[in-house]
Order: C-alpha cells, then structure tokens, then sequence
C-alpha cells in the first residue's frame, strides 16, 4: 500500500516546519514509519522510555516540558515536537513532559528521524536550533548552588586512622598525636564497632579518673551515626548539626570508606567564592595572601564543574581579583601611612569587564586627583610597586605590555588621563586604537568613585558620536574574523609547528567584545562588562532586540565552551589554553559554535553598515 | 461471566469448523483473550460497501491498522479494493471509488482469506461494529462456506453506554464517527476511504479506554459488550 491512503497524516506534516521541507518519497517512508499514541491527563506524564528515545509529534493536547528540578522549559500544542534533544546528544532524557490535556502524538523512530535529518539540510537545522534553545533556555533559569550539590567523597579523607577496639586508650592517644588527627575509628575484626574522639578521651578517661590501660571499647562511642559515600555535603552538615557531633565516618554496605569531619567540610567550603573573599580581607601579610590565592584555581574548577554560567564565572573571579587588589593596597599603606592626595586604582582589560578566567594577567593603571609633587610621586611609585608584586606572587602575572599602575606612564593625575584620552580618540593612530581594547573597558577599583567618574564622563562625552574615531575603532576591530571558514576547511592556525586548534578567545570572545565596546562608546554607555553592555544597548534600541539577544547568547557559549575546555585541560594536566581542538567535539556542538561564529560575523557586518558608511 | 461465555463459544467454533484456516483463526484469538489488554494486539478495521443490506450490497474496500501496546501502527496498515459484481453504480459518488481503480481489486473470495490471515490473532475495532460484522459473515459464508464468529469491540456503541451514564441526551447523528472524535479532541479528517478511517476508530478507541478507565486497569471485557 502507498501512503496515499493515509493523506491526513501526510497533508499535517506537509503543513509542519521543518516536514514541509522533505520530498513527497520522504514524507511517504516517514508516515510509514509512525506509530500513534494516546496520552492521558490521568497519567500525568508522557513515559519516556529511555532505552527507546523516539520523535514525539503532537497532533493535539497540549503538553509541558520540565526539567529535572521542575523549571518550565517549553510548553507544547499541535504541531511542536518533543524527545529530540536525545535523539541529537545520545543522552538519556533527563526532561519530563507533562500532560495538560489529552492528545494524540505521533512517533518517529530514530533511524527515520537521522535518515530525514541526511536528506533535508533544514530539517537537521530545525532541530538543532530548537535544541539549542531549550539548552539556553536551561542555562538561564538553572540556579545553583555547589554546598548543594557537591558530593562528600570529594572532601572526605580516604583512609581514615583505625584500631583495634582491645587496644589501650593510652596508644590510641598517641596514635592520634603523632597523626595530627581528632578522631579514629575502632574496628573490631576489620568491622567498624565505633568512634574514639578527643572528646571521649577528656569525658570518659580523664574527668572519670581512669589510667591510659584503659582498653579503647569502654571509652570509645559505639555503634556512631555514619553517612554514605554517595551522599550530598549538606547531608553530611545535616546530620551534624542534628546529632551536634563532628566526625561522620562514610560506611557503603558494612564497608569502611573512610571519614569525613566538620572540619573537612570547612576546607571544602573555603574554595567557595564568598569565604574566600572572605578569607582575603582577613589576611595580615603577603604571604599569607599568596596562600590563599593558591585556591582561586580550585574555585574555578569547583565553579566550572558545577557547569555555572561563564558569564557568572568570570564575575565571580574578578571579584576575587578585586579583592585580593585592594586588600594588598590596604596592608601596604599600613606600611606607607595616608595617601597624600585621593587616588583610584583602575583596572583594564578583562579585569576591567569582569570577565577573567584561567590565567589572567594584569592590566592596570592609578589615576590621581591631582598633579603630584616628587614626595607623592615617591609614594605612589612605591605603593603601586608593591601592589603589582604580591599580584603578580599571588598568580597574576606582569602585563607582558607593561600596562600597569607601577609603570609611571600609567600613574597620572585625572587631567593627563584626560589628555591621553583625548589624544587617542581625536588622533586615532594604529597604535591608539590598540590601546582602545584594554583602555577602554576601565573599572575603578579602589578609591572614590566621583573621581574615576570624572575621568569616564569626559572620555564617553569625546567619543560619543565621534564619527571619525569610532570608525577607525570599527575598521581596527574587523581586523580579526571569526573562523567560519574553519568548519568547512579545518583551516588551523599554525604557532610554530604545532596544530593549535581554535582561538576561542581572539577569534571568538574578543570580536564580541569589540562590537559590544564601539556601539558602547558610540552612545555613550557606562558599563564595561559586555553582557551588561548589550543589555544596555538593546534597552536604549541601539541594537535591536533580536540580535542583542544571539549576540549575548553567542558570548556566552564560546565562552562557556572555552571555559569547559579550560576545565578539560585542567583536570588532564594540560597546559591551559584558549585553543579548542575541533576532534574533541561532537557534530552537534561543531553546528552549535558555527552557529555562534555566524553570529559574531553577522555582528561584525552590522557594525561596519553602521559605524563606517562615511567610508 | 460475559468472558466464561465469549470463551466457550470460540471454542466450541473451534471444534465444529472443519476448515483449518479458521479453525486455526479462532485459536490464536482465544489464545490472546486472557491477556491483560495492552498486550492483546487489536485491528482497527473499516469496510466500505455498495449499500446497508449484507444480503444484496457488496464489500468495496476493507482497510486495516493493528493496535499493538496502546499504540497504532501506521507501518502496518493495509488497504485492499474488492470487485465487485456489476458497476460500484451510485455509492462511488460516496466513496470515491471508480471502476477504473477496481482493476487493481481482488475477488471477494481472496479478501476474505487475506483478512482472516492479517487479523489472525487480533480483536477486532470498528464503529458501528455489528454492521462490519455481518458484511463479513455474510461473505465468508458466501465464498468460503463457514459460519464465521468475531470478536469485536464496537466504539460506537462504548460511547453511546459512556454518553447515556452521563445522562445525556441522545442526539441526532451524535454518535457517528467524526462526532465522537470532537468529543475527545482528535482531529478532523477531511480524506475518507478505508484506511483513514480504521485509523480514525482507532485513535477514538484509544481515547475511550483513557476515559472509561480513568485511574483504574481497564479489561478486555470492560470494551465488549
């Protein structure tokens, strides 16, 4: 039998984006391959088999997609689809969709839906492009919270001290003080039977009088509370506030795992990035400083690994940065005594639009109230000096092109600042516009905010609606074009002869940021960071809603796969790159980031239409 | 009850055919009848006729789509043309069928065997299933010689019994197919021939148990009656 004889099913998907787009042979072979269903509101949710991913078409009812925490993702009538995000990633479904009201939905099996998806180039499209949606739609709403999420084996010591339970309290003691440890575990016949701790030892040997022959059974707690190895940090703090005890030791089926302790649970909280700042502003010395900045990788890596947003990585990193800036200029005027004049401390570059990452280095610069005299020179020159040391100790290294506040080129008061400006915005030479990209996207750090307000008033009043500077500011940026080419050619750029890969930040990032930064100071926007940029170019209808969005969208996904690569890199013991090797990827999200690159190439056309029409 | 009955019916069938296809037909049925219901693979059919008498009209067309695990197969629904004697006369008007087109028909003895051996094992769907029922009968008795028994479950008569318990009236051609459909919301089809709408009594049937069963496991004698 033809499909003819099933034209209704036929004339529907005629009539469906992206089905309009296949042949009439194709259409047949797909409606052969459909099977119809009926979904209940009585059943709630539609059952997703996962061993048996299939196209959900639906032909009426209406239906909602949901995470797995709940979160609405998509709501669904006649002639949306469901089930395809597995059918693209091979993942198991971790969506739920549930039934408004009862319908009729068609299946597609998966090997008609890959054969559909070689045959029509805009049928693979259409559903990645929806694909993509629902997954920024799920990166927008998804909040989290790593004390939630985290597991305790990632804190928990492996192998915890044991002895046996016939053993006197007096060795366990010593065993305790040669291990440095608060607790130990009491076996019996290698099974656990209870916990010694400092406390037991003080409550029920000394206040009670007895000597160290004491065996460890009468003084230790039997049959103690134990966790899982599987179970959430906050489990852990749960049981222990519940039962006001400190020491958890983690048993899996009558297994001894190992221990975790409240004082564990605290280390592992120190990587989160409130308390580390926290732990900044309490430091008294560089050294100490430079101690707790050895965290600021793990944080990354903590943050990266509980998949947060890039853009709220890269704030809560700079915060950090921040911080740890001002607390070395707080300790070392301690040394130096008052400031002569007020001051602030800017911060350039990523720093400046708080999107910092792995391996950031300084861009800094001091802008004073006034032209100082040889002693505040004095000062300043030793104050910044220090500043950009315990930076540079605490892993942020010296700018290689020595933009930095102990370089008396970048220590001026706020009319020479002006100058500069001036100079660079009126005279846009080469080198100028160079400059542009770090100078530009400046953010005062310490110090009063009128005066650095002073300063950026008077650059955004110069170039706002400078045609001639924002040209060349224009023409400058579309130096460097995102890889397009790269996905049909794999055309890589060479350093030396080793096969880099592609620059997810120059020919990604950076470009956006470019765009963002000239219709910024085209309309004399404040913000730096570039997301906030965007948002503020969309509100004031610079840029119109539609491509603020992919833009903003765009950035966000280079720089979330150049931060999980980073991750990658990390976690492997590689050197932490920018580059992204295009065999580690999978078609999808191949499609994915050239989709993105068309963006920024779209962008970039856009801001040539509109700041160089002169030309 | 009705099952102890339907069961000793078939298989009193079973030992007085002398025929091995239905004798073989009625044991793969009885077979499935014990199964809970979604494991009993049904058959959506639709006939369509030259008039409303099985004794002077004819079968046209018998379209089918199994029903296996609630869910309708759309690769495995048949269609088949079945000559007749003499012109289709008026009715084509109704079906769209012309003479040209039953060329490609098979004689009414040839249907017969072909739909006893696609529905083997099958419970069979139609709306207004008595009808069906007795333009089958009445053909397998005319070219095959045996007096042939089905089981069927009917989804027009389900929803006249669902519509009555809800107290409502009855009304004018409230109960044809495409009127039961709206009721659920499945969609209109504007294309008619066999196969469409086997399909379409298929979906409403799908529908129907949703309803009638609500929270509670439906059975395959809750649909028969």
């Amino acid at each position: 039998m033809d499909a003819s004889e099933l034209q209704p099913i036929v004339q529907f998907l005629q009539q469906s984006v992206p089905f309009e787009s296949l042949d009439e042979a194709t259409l047949a072979t797909c409606c052969r391959s459909l099977t119809v269903g009926y979904y209940s509101k009585a059943s709630s949710f539609v059952p997703l088999d996962p061993s048996h991913p299939q196209l959900y078409i639906v032909r009426s009812g209406a239906f909602e997609v949901r995470d797995i925490s709940g979160e609405l993702l998509d709501r669904l009538g006649e002639g949306d689809y469901f089930g395809f995000p597995s059918l693209l990633s091979g993942e198991e479904a971790s969506n739920r969709v549930a039934i408004l009201e009862d319908g009729l939905v068609y299946h597609l099996p998966p090997d008609i839906f890959n054969l559909l998806r070689t045959k029509s180039r805009q049928f693979d499209r259409f559903f990645n492009k929806a694909f993509a949606k629902r997954l920024r739609h799920q990166g927008r709403f998804k909040a989290r919270e790593l004390t939630t999420t985290s597991r305790i084996t990632t804190l928990m010591s492996h192998s915890p001290l044991m002895i046996d339970m016939k053993s006197s309290v007096a060795d366990a003691a010593k065993l305790m003080r040669k291990s440095r440890v608060s607790s130990l575990l009491v076996i019996d016949n290698k099974k656990l039977v209870g916990i010694l701790t400092d406390k037991d030892l003080r409550n029920r040997v000394l206040a009670e009088n007895l000597d160290g022959k004491l065996p460890v059974h009468q003084a230790m707690t039997t049959t103690p509370i134990t966790i899982e190895s599987n179970s959430l940090v906050f489990e852990a703090m749960l049981l222990m506030s519940e039962h006001n005890i400190h020491h958890l030791p983690v048993v899996d089926n009558g297994q001894t795992q190992g221990v975790i302790t409240s004082t564990d649970i605290l280390r592992g909280q120190s990587s989160q990035p409130l308390l580390l700042i926290g732990e900044i502003e309490r430091q008294k010395d560089l050294p100490s400083l430079i101690l707790v900045s050895k965290q600021i990788p793990l944080l990354l890596q903590n943050l990266i690994s509980a998949d947060a947003r890039a853009e709220e990585i890269g704030r809560v990193l700079t915060s950090v940065t921040d911080a740890l800036t001002r607390r070395l200029i707080v300790l070392n005027q301690q040394m130096l005594g008052e400031a002569p004049m007020a001051f602030c401390w800017l911060a350039f570059g990523s720093q400046g639009r708080q999107d910092q990452a792995a391996c950031s280095d300084q861009d800094n610069g001091l802008l004073l109230a006034h032209e100082p005299d040889e002693a505040a020179q004095g000062y300043f020159e030793a104050l910044s000096k220090a500043v950009c040391a315990g930076l540079n100790e605490c892993g942020y290294v010296y700018c290689p092109g020595d933009i930095m506040a102990q370089n008396p080129k970048w220590r001026m008061s706020l009319n020479r600042w002006c100058a500069v400006f001036d100079k660079w915005v009126n005279t846009p030479d080469p080198k100028a516009l160079m400059h542009c990209s770090i100078f530009f996207d400046m953010r005062s750090v310490f110090g009063p905010q009128s005066l650095f307000d002073g300063l950026q008033d008077e650059v955004l009043k110069n170039t706002k609606g400078n045609d001639i500077f924002l040209a060349g500011l224009t023409g400058n940026s579309l130096t460097s074009t995102p890889p397009l080419g790269f996905f049909r050619q794999f055309v890589l750029e060479r350093d030396g002869t080793e096969v880099k890969g592609i620059d997810l930040k120059h020919k990604g990032n950076a470009l956006i940021n470019d765009i963002a930064r000239v219709y910024a100071l085209s309309a004399g926007i404040k913000e730096v960071n570039t997301a906030k940029r965007i948002r503020a170019l969309m509100e004031q209808n610079i840029i119109n809603r539609k491509d603020a969005l992919n833009l903003a969208d765009a950035h966000e996904f280079i720089a979330h796969m150049r931060l999980s690569n980073q991750g990658y890199q990390y976690t492997h013991a590689k050197p932490v790159t920018n580059y992204l090797m295009p065999k580690d990827l999978s078609s999808l999200v191949r499609h994915q980031l050239r989709d993105a690159f068309k963006v920024v190439h779209d962008g970039q056309v856009g801001l040539k239409l509109k700041m160089m029409r002169s030309y | 009850m009705k099952s102890i009955y339907l069961k000793s019916k078939l298989r009193w069938r079973t030992l007085k055919t002398s025929n091995r296809t239905i004798k073989h037909y009625y044991r793969s049925v009885l077979g499935n009848l014990s199964k809970p219901l979604l494991q009993i693979p049904l058959m959506a059919i639709d006939l369509e006729m030259t008039g409303l008498d099985p004794k002077f009209d004819q079968i046209l067309s018998i379209g089918l789509v199994p029903i296996h695990n609630g869910m309708l197969q759309l690769g495995k629904a048949q269609h088949k043309l079945v000559s007749i004697d003499g012109s289709v006369g008026d009715s084509a008007v109704i079906h769209g069928i012309v003479d040209r087109q039953l060329a490609t028909a098979i004689s009414a003895k040839e249907a017969m065997v072909w739909f006893l051996s696609q529905t083997q094992g099958h419970v069979l769907v139609a709306h207004h299933a008595p009808l069906d029922m007795c333009f089958l009968k009445a053909e397998i008795l005319r070219s095959l010689g045996e007096k042939m028994s089905f089981v069927a479950i009917d989804t027009m008569s389900l929803e006249r019994s669902r519509l009555l318990r809800q107290h409502e009236v009855l009304k004018e051609g409230s109960l044809r197919l495409d009127a039961c459909r709206r009721r659920y919301g499945l969609p209109v089809y504007a294309a008619h021939n066999a196969t469409v709408d086997a399909l379409a009594c298929g979906e409403l049937l799908l529908a129907q148990m949703v309803a009638i069963a609500g929270k509670d496991d439906l059975n395959l004698f809750d649909l028969l009656r």
